[in-house]
């Protein structure tokens, strides 16, 4: 016992010198393994940072999964003009017809070619998807954060109104808003999908503000004269990107998929080719009892891959600010 | 009987994309049934992580490299699941620091128990109660706990039913780590003597893993040293408290003195009778002849203003209908001259926080008056509590949750320069490298780009105590400033603190349950139980000669490894 603990002690690296002073800690050296203590310069650029957190995001196979779909929606959304072989709006072509090379997924009742409109419908799908949950996560994140950091009257009013929103059922409240701005086009379905969309993001971001508020670095802002503003915004809102950017997700999904239901129930711009509206325009022509099935499955397996892309996405979104999560595989 | 042999043992941690680190090396030692033994260590040597995998704990991304651990004879190191939950019966467990915590909130105590024998079967159905009043009373708990929910019980109660938990498997190896540690000074002592008792009267072979050199040479029979994932000294306590071999367990030694004697010497800091100073070989003490000069030109033209309470009494709202308000804080009047140093020490629920927030105007005063000068601080507004922040500020307890993960040394150190220095652009900036040159933080250019979590919890202190120098106030007030780190980095931080009082003339109130360091940076003390000043007087002669029967009771609890010798 006494030889094992002879090498045991041989191998220990020389011991410290008393160091009373913080400066030089031996521990951390080890515990970075140096590379904590050698990386010193300036703080990342915004833009390595966003590569960080794609990288991390990519690291989840099933969120790698997600950005490969949405990627191909994205490129389809952009490149549309040079990917449909017609115009999505052209009808001169024969009616109702089953799948052909000319028309893979055969033309509408209305003479169109209904892959071209597939291309061109992820355009608005994609684009609502993106605008109006950008759009909720901004009011969520302004009103929240607010509404978790101040007391008092304006906590008050601000609670008021988001639960207001949060128990005035969506759906309804959505389609009496499309009914009343008929015509408005797609500026009007994004507004529409933005305002029954902020509060349940407004709600979660507060409580996360609410627990982050009683920190001891947000007390010492404080001391250190910073303004609510600017404590808020700079010291709170940055710890929470991994909550913000998924509730931005959770918001274009939730976007896309009301988009679709709207045109769907005819309540969007009927001429304008989205997924939803194909569906509208199948179900008015009887498309199940024709025979014409792609023309109500395709559109609504894009809306769902869609959908679904965004949410696997969240997967790896998680990982962005719980490092305990990247470790997980190993349990 | 050897009961348990660890040969050659190497734990790595290997997290997913980064570097393996290797936690503990060539751990090599037995250990005998019914013996007590100290495993200690600061934080990052690894104790812990030889602690959990003694009792089968270790897991990803912790992994068990080589060696082995022979527990009665059969290897654990490399048994899995079934075999080791059958292994935990009359083999080994372990009490976790924050084992209070590890309660399931939503159910009594009594089935905590019933759980486990459930899961062991090794207690028929009907004796089961039986034998769980017989634990919670091994422990000094009254029957009715079982019945009862975790919320309901104390910390220290909670911490006992852990303890009483990790027995029910009538464990011959119990591994304690840091037991006490997030329990108040008072209760700590009580539940350490309840463990030594237990210990002594069971017979079970005991690891206690703890930080702190003191309890352990107080408490254990024989202790291990761990630095940097080695054990660098094993030995008899009284052997390594007198004797000690290695130059780490050395420095570590050097860190505990008596609070009580005429001297009081730590490295870089020595306190005689009521003089204090910071001895030159501190390496934290910032030297007197490295005076910045930014800093001297901002003292220019302000008077220093004592702070002074008056019959100052809170009292919080009643926490359910039906019960009686809290009383936190009743009576308490004292002055701060400038450039003094005050310490306030109690036990946590003493009120002294509630002092802090209300010479910080966090909260107001339910009766009595708080002043600065002649600023009446319980009726600030929003722009005067700003005003205040410019002279009062604070040092938190903390250092890992004062700083925001996200901002460098130097955005968090130029806020406060830019909001109430008015300084801009490069001025600014020759101020914070003034400030990280004051608290020791040298090269400064290399500190201020660093994010808090490359730092140590001591560099951190650092940042903390620079931020609140920032804006050149005349009160800082340190809520146990030391608490959180490690014994050998507290002296430092105790210095850096002493010299800036020396040498800028700032106030400071101290607020600790620490008297060892009460003694160490000021002069003057206040001892308060329950709301109320129980004592006061000179630092030297409150501590030398307690009066009160409170004062004694918490200079009792500062451990000290002498006294084991005794």
């Amino acid at each position: 016992m006494t030889e094992k603990e002879a090498t045991a002690q041989g191998e220990a690296p020389e011991p410290t010198q008393p160091p009373p002073s913080g400066r030089k800690n031996a521990y951390n050296t080890t515990v970075d393994g140096g590379g904590g203590l050698v990386r010193v310069g300036a703080p990342p650029s915004p833009l390595t940072v966003l590569g960080r957190a794609a990288g991390t995001i990519w690291s989840v196979p099933k969120a790698r999964v997600g950005l490969i779909l949405l990627a191909v929606f994205v490129l389809a959304a952009v490149f549309a003009p040079l990917l449909a072989p017609y115009a999505p709006t052209d009808n001169s072509f024969a009616r109702a017809e089953g799948g052909s090379p000319a028309h893979p997924l055969g033309t509408t009742t209305a003479g169109e070619d209904v892959l071209s409109q597939l291309i061109y419908g992820s355009r608005v799908s994609v684009l609502v998807g993106m605008v109006a949950g950008f759009g909720a996560t901004l009011i969520a994140v302004l009103l929240g954060m607010s509404w978790g950091y101040t007391r008092g009257f304006a906590a008050d009013v601000i609670n008021f109104f988001v639960n207001l929103f949060l128990v005035i059922p969506g759906l309804p409240l959505m389609i009496v808003l499309a009914a009343y701005l008929q015509g408005g086009g797609l500026a009007m379905i994004i507004f529409v999908v933005v305002i029954t969309g902020w509060a349940w993001g407004a709600r979660v971001l507060r409580s996360q503000t609410q627990s982050l508020r009683s920190r001891d670095f947000i007390t010492a802002a404080q001391f250190s004269g910073e303004s609510s503003f600017r404590i808020v915004f700079r010291e709170i809102l940055p710890n929470m990107t991994s909550l913000i950017t998924g509730s931005f997700f959770g918001a274009a999904t939730a976007a896309i998929l009301a988009e679709s239901g709207l045109s769907f129930l005819g309540l969007g711009d009927t001429a304008m080719v989205s997924w939803g509206s194909m569906l509208f325009w199948a179900q008015n022509s009887n498309a199940i009892l024709t025979g014409q099935w792609v023309l109500l499955f395709a559109p609504g397996l894009c809306i769902a891959l869609l959908a679904t892309s965004l949410t696997l996405i969240n997967f790896g979104v998680d990982g962005l600010s719980n490092p305990r999560l990247r470790e997980g595989k190993g349990r | 009987m050897t009961l348990l042999d660890v040969q050659d043992l190497s734990i790595v941690y290997e997290p997913h994309g980064a570097e393996p680190v290797t936690a503990v090396r060539g751990a090599t030692f037995r250990l005998e049934q019914g013996e007590f033994v100290g495993l200690v260590g600061e934080s990052g040597s690894g104790k812990s992580t030889l602690g959990f995998a003694l009792t089968g704990l270790a897991r990803a991304p912790a992994r068990i490299s080589s060696g082995r651990i022979a527990f009665d004879g059969t290897d654990i190191a490399h048994l899995d699941g079934e075999d080791l939950r059958r292994q935990r019966r009359g083999g080994f467990a372990m009490v976790l620091q924050s084992g209070m915590n590890a309660l399931n909130p939503v159910r009594t105590i009594g089935n905590h128990f019933a759980d486990i024998f459930a899961a062991h079967e090794h207690v028929p159905r009907g004796r089961r109660r039986d034998r769980a009043v017989e634990l919670v009373e091994k422990v000094k708990l009254p029957a009715s706990v079982l019945d009862r929910y975790p919320g309901e019980l104390s910390g220290g109660m909670r911490q006992r039913v852990a303890i009483a938990l990790a027995m029910s498997l009538d464990p011959r190896l119990l591994v304690f780590d840091e037991p006490t540690t997030a329990l108040d000074v008072l209760v700590q002592r009580a539940v350490m003597e309840t463990i030594i008792e237990l210990q002594r009267e069971e017979n079970f072979t005991a690891i206690l893993v703890s930080h702190d050199l003191g309890v352990v040479l107080e408490s254990t029979a024989r202790v291990l040293v761990m630095h940097e994932g080695v054990i660098v000294e094993d030995g008899p306590a009284a052997r390594i408290l007198q004797d000690p071999q290695d130059d780490y367990t050395k420095m570590l030694l050097s860190h505990y003195a008596d609070p009580r004697a005429e001297v009081v010497e730590l490295p870089g800091l020595r306190v005689a009778g009521s003089q204090i100073s910071t001895t030159g070989e501190g390496p934290a003490g910032p030297g007197t002849d490295a005076a910045p000069s930014g800093g001297a030109k901002a003292r220019t033209g302000r008077t220093r203003e004592a702070v002074v309470l008056e019959g100052v009494g809170k009292v919080y709202p009643p926490p359910r209908r039906g019960e009686d308000p809290v009383v936190a804080v009743d009576d308490v009047s004292f002055t701060i001259e400038p450039g003094d140093a005050l310490a306030l020490v109690g036990a946590s629920g003493s009120g002294k926080s509630t002092i802090a927030k209300l010479i910080t105007g966090v909260e107001r005063p339910t009766a009595g008056t708080v002043r600065l000068g002649e600023t009446d601080v319980g009726s600030l507004r929003r722009a005067g509590l700003r005003r205040l922040r410019r002279d009062v500020q604070m040092v938190f307890q903390d250092p890992y949750s004062a700083l925001n993960p996200l901002h460098s040394v130097e955005y968090t150190l130029m806020r406060p320069v830019v909001n109430f220095g008015g300084l801009r652009g490069l001025e600014a900036r020759r101020r914070v490298l003034d400030l990280l040159d004051i608290v020791g933080l040298t090269p400064v250019e290399q500190f201020a780009a660093k994010l808090p979590h490359q730092l140590s919890g001591g560099q951190r202190q650092r940042v903390v105590i620079a931020r609140a120098l920032a804006c050149d106030p005349q009160v800082i007030i340190a809520d146990e400033p030391v608490s959180m780190l490690d014994v050998s980095l507290r002296a430092g931080v105790l210095a850096l603190i002493e010299g800036l009082r020396e040498q800028w003339g700032v106030s400071l109130l101290f607020i600790t349950h620490d008297l060892l360091s009460a003694r160490l940076v000021t002069d003057k003390i206040l001892v308060l139980n329950r709301g109320r000043v129980v004592e006061r007087g000179e630092t030297a002669q409150v501590l030398r000669f307690p009066e009160d029967a409170y004062t004694v009771e918490l200079l009792d609890a500062v451990p000290q490894p002498g006294r084991a010798a005794d």
